[in-house]
């Protein structure tokens, strides 16, 4: 980009009447800033975080806030460190550290979700270049790092906070799921978000109405949420249809309906907030899709048959490490046709 | 060339800093990501290294006169093969539970390119003053990086040092389990080549500018 | 034969190749003698080592084994020193201090996740119960599958009939026999250990039960 700049000007400055070469895009919108959309994804936050106070109070608030300052923290002293401007003011970290706190359980240490957010902004973002140069989703490197580390304040087990009693005393509903003589939640309930789980994850009503705020704003793209979802619905009612009783009573969690898959854990959540970050998915229309059907079919495998209850996070990571794989694989047609091969 | 090489001071000084075999070198990197989750495992692959490179090295440096080019890495290679496979009857018959942790990594050193790199480098080159010298520097700069690694590794993984309670809070339940794992030593290594990097760019900047005030 | 020719003959233009660019100078001993006269000597130096550590080592791994008799079968108090076989099985037998058979102790193998797992498995006398396991060697992922060689996991298969299969299932609730609480995050370590028990003790029930009663029948005579 750049270099065919320079060329330009060169050019221009050698003979007087020139014609201006300058590659895609040369329509753009000057609102359309990083700052812009990271508004619209704190604001497409706002009910998640409502429901998030409503279910599980003052611990929700605290785990959110330590998250949130840690990233916000770690990114100005990156800022200091690389003797570059603030980059505070673009709201990517803040983001970051909002859907860390979500995606963590309400009774996580306080000490827990720091190191969960240095690292997500240390090692997720920073090592890696800072904002547009991370290969794989901040907030999940966060989550996956306090998550191997700590799995007693992480793991299904964790979720339970006993003294409080009423939802947050009940296991989560994949963890119901895996325990064959368990009963799943009714439908409803999971939708509205009256059940226990990850601070942010527990309502499909209100990630549902920020996730389509974010893609009617073009803020989210939508290929990336309908390719979960409709991976997820495929196999889940493939699942349903091809299971037998003696494969349930080996693997209890194929026994989850299409519905139960899409209402219960991080899914719906995952979908429109965590697999659409812009820079760790493919460009491409097509890309997208491929990237959201390849989180779908991790979801399901991992749901179904991995040690944990849970799979976006991993689902995410796993198509992160893909994304390159994927651009090359669906570079698009431009207009006119194919470019016709270099011999 | 092949009697005006580096003095034996100066071999063992470039083995440890200027020249360390994994900061610096990078060589040797799979035992150092693979025994570095705890000190006593780091100083026990340490002092097998330290061995089998000054015996190598002053066996190497002692027939350097007879070796014919192309047979030369065949015999530095059953060289090593045999000191290695030495060393590790050792550790087996006299620390037996340390043998045990290492697993394959002891009889692993044979293929350590750091040895065969100092055979090819200096002992076939030099007298046997300057090989130890060599095999000494090198294997201390070994140490250091491993023991380095080996150091937050553990602190943080299991809260000890040398097995012993350092952080009373990350013990058990509240060591960081990531760092006793691989993804842990790649992140440890990464970070602190990244401050090595770091401080030495830092170190011949400063240099640069006392030389040439202008600059 | 032939077929060593047809393999043979395409290596001869590279060796002239070599030779070109520098020529060897006398045959293939003056060339190797070398490397010959080093691999002897190093052979007979490592010869010696064997010949004086091997003891040592195999007495290292036998102690290991003797030290664990006492804690996996109850009121065992020393083992005979010589290892016995059944199946192709190590066993050794646990002794009270009267020096009678109160149990045996079994080695077992089997693949795991990553690697082998080697296991001690304790048994009463008349091999109707399991009364202890002890994992001798293991490389599993650590911090998940490592978490075999816990008491609390390995506590998990004491009193154990060994008329039941074990299995290791993700089950808090499951209190059927034969069901192993797995441990979380490593199902597959945890199924390995089961079914490497299962398989060693239906190999060795039989003939140890024998074994056991020609025991007593020897203590009964006297």
């Amino acid at each position: 980009m750049n270099g065919s700049q320079e060329t330009a000007n060169a050019i221009t400055n050698d003979a007087a009447p020139a014609l201006r070469v300058a590659p895609a895009p040369h329509v753009y919108d000057t609102r359309l800033t990083t700052r812009r959309m990271m508004l619209d994804v704190l604001l497409a936050l706002a009910p998640v975080v409502g429901m998030s106070l409503y279910n599980f109070g003052w611990r929700a608030v605290l785990v959110m806030a330590v998250t949130t300052a840690s990233c916000l923290v770690v990114e100005e002293a990156g800022a200091l460190l690389q003797r570059r401007p603030s980059s505070l003011g673009d709201l990517s970290a803040a983001v970051t550290g909002l859907i860390l706190g979500l995606s963590l359980p309400a009774s996580c240490p306080w000490w827990v979700a720091m190191i969960a957010g240095v690292v997500a902004i240390g090692i997720g973002k920073l090592a890696f270049g800072g904002l547009g140069q991370n290969l794989f989703n901040p907030a999940m490197v966060g989550r996956a790092f306090a998550m191997i580390s700590f799995s007693k304040f992480l793991g299904a087990p964790a979720y339970r906070i006993a003294e409080v009693g009423g939802i947050v005393s009940q296991a989560t509903p994949l963890t119901l799921a895996r325990d064959a003589a368990a009963e799943i939640p009714a439908l409803w309930p999971m939708f509205l978000g009256t059940v226990n789980g990850s601070i942010g994850e527990t309502s499909v009503l209100a990630c549902l109405l920020g996730g389509l705020y974010l893609c009617a704003r073009r803020t989210a793209s939508w290929e990336i949420p309908s390719g979960v979802l409709g991976t997820l619905a495929l196999l889940a009612g493939l699942t349903r249809l091809l299971v037998t009783d003696a494969s349930i009573a080996a693997v209890p969690a194929l026994r989850l309906s299409v519905l139960e898959h899409l209402t219960s854990g991080a899914l719906v959540f995952g979908a429109f907030f965590i697999a659409t970050d812009p820079v760790t998915n493919p460009i491409s229309r097509k890309g997208m899709l491929v990237f959201g059907a390849g989180v779908g079919f991790f979801v399901w495998l991992l749901r179904s048959f991995s040690g944990y209850p849970e799979g976006v996070m991993f689902a995410v990571l796993l198509m992160n490490a893909l994304a390159p794989l994927i651009n090359r694989w669906t570079v698009p047609t431009p207009v006119g046709g194919p470019v016709p091969e270099r011999r | 060339m092949a009697m005006n090489g580096p003095t034996a001071t100066e071999r063992f000084v470039n083995g440890i800093l200027p020249e360390n075999p994994v900061y610096r070198q990078l060589l040797g990197l799979c035992p150092t990501l693979a025994v570095t989750a705890a000190m006593k495992p780091a100083l026990t692959m340490a002092g097998a290294v330290l061995f089998v490179l000054v015996c190598a090295n002053v066996l190497v440096s002692l027939i350097r006169g007879l070796l014919k080019p192309h047979l030369r890495i065949l015999v530095f290679t059953l060289t090593i093969a045999t000191f290695v496979t030495i060393a590790d009857r050792l550790l087996a018959a006299y620390l037996y539970s340390m043998s045990k942790a290492l697993g394959p990594y002891v009889p692993l050193i044979i293929v350590n390119c750091i040895i065969i790199s100092r055979c090819e480098i200096c002992s076939s080159k030099q007298g046997v003053v300057t090989a130890i010298a060599d095999a000494f520097g090198v294997a201390f700069g070994y140490a250091l990086a491993l023991l380095s690694i080996a150091t937050v590794r553990e602190i943080l993984g299991r809260g000890t040092w040398l097995d012993i309670p350092v952080m009373p809070l990350t013990q058990g339940d509240y060591g960081w389990s990531v760092m006793i794992l691989s993804p842990g030593a790649f992140l440890v290594m990464g970070l602190l080549l990244g401050l090595w990097n770091w401080v030495e760019k830092r170190r011949a900047r400063g240099r640069l500018g006392a030389s040439a005030p202008g600059a | 034969m032939a077929d060593d020719r047809a393999v043979e003959e395409p290596r001869q233009p590279a060796a002239e190749g070599v030779a070109l660019s520098e020529p060897p100078k006398g045959g293939a001993l003056s060339q190797a003698w070398l490397v010959l006269v080093m691999a002897t000597f190093f052979g007979a130096a490592l010869a010696g080592v064997e010949h004086k550590l091997g003891p040592v080592i195999a007495m290292n791994k036998l102690n290991e084994t003797i030290l664990q008799v006492p804690s996996l079968v109850p009121g065992a108090v020393e083992t005979t020193p010589d290892m016995e076989s059944a199946h192709g099985k190590n066993v050794f037998r646990a002794l009270d201090e009267n020096g009678r058979l109160v149990g045996w102790v079994v080695q077992g193998r089997g693949q795991g996740f990553a690697d082998r797992i080697e296991v001690l498995i304790g048994l009463d006398a008349s091999v109707a119960t399991i009364t202890g396991l002890f994992v001798l060697d293991q490389k599993e992922t650590p911090g998940l599958g490592d978490n075999i060689t816990t008491r609390a996991f390995r506590d998990r298969f004491a009193g154990i009939g060994t008329d039941v299969t074990l299995v290791a299932q993700n089950t808090t609730t499951n209190r059927e026999a034969g069901v192993i609480q797995a441990l979380s995050g490593a199902t597959i370590s945890s199924s390995a250990v089961c079914t490497i028990v299962n398989q060693t003790v239906n190999e060795v029930k039989e003939p140890l039960a024998e074994a056991a009663r020609a025991a007593s029948v020897v203590r009964g005579d006297r």
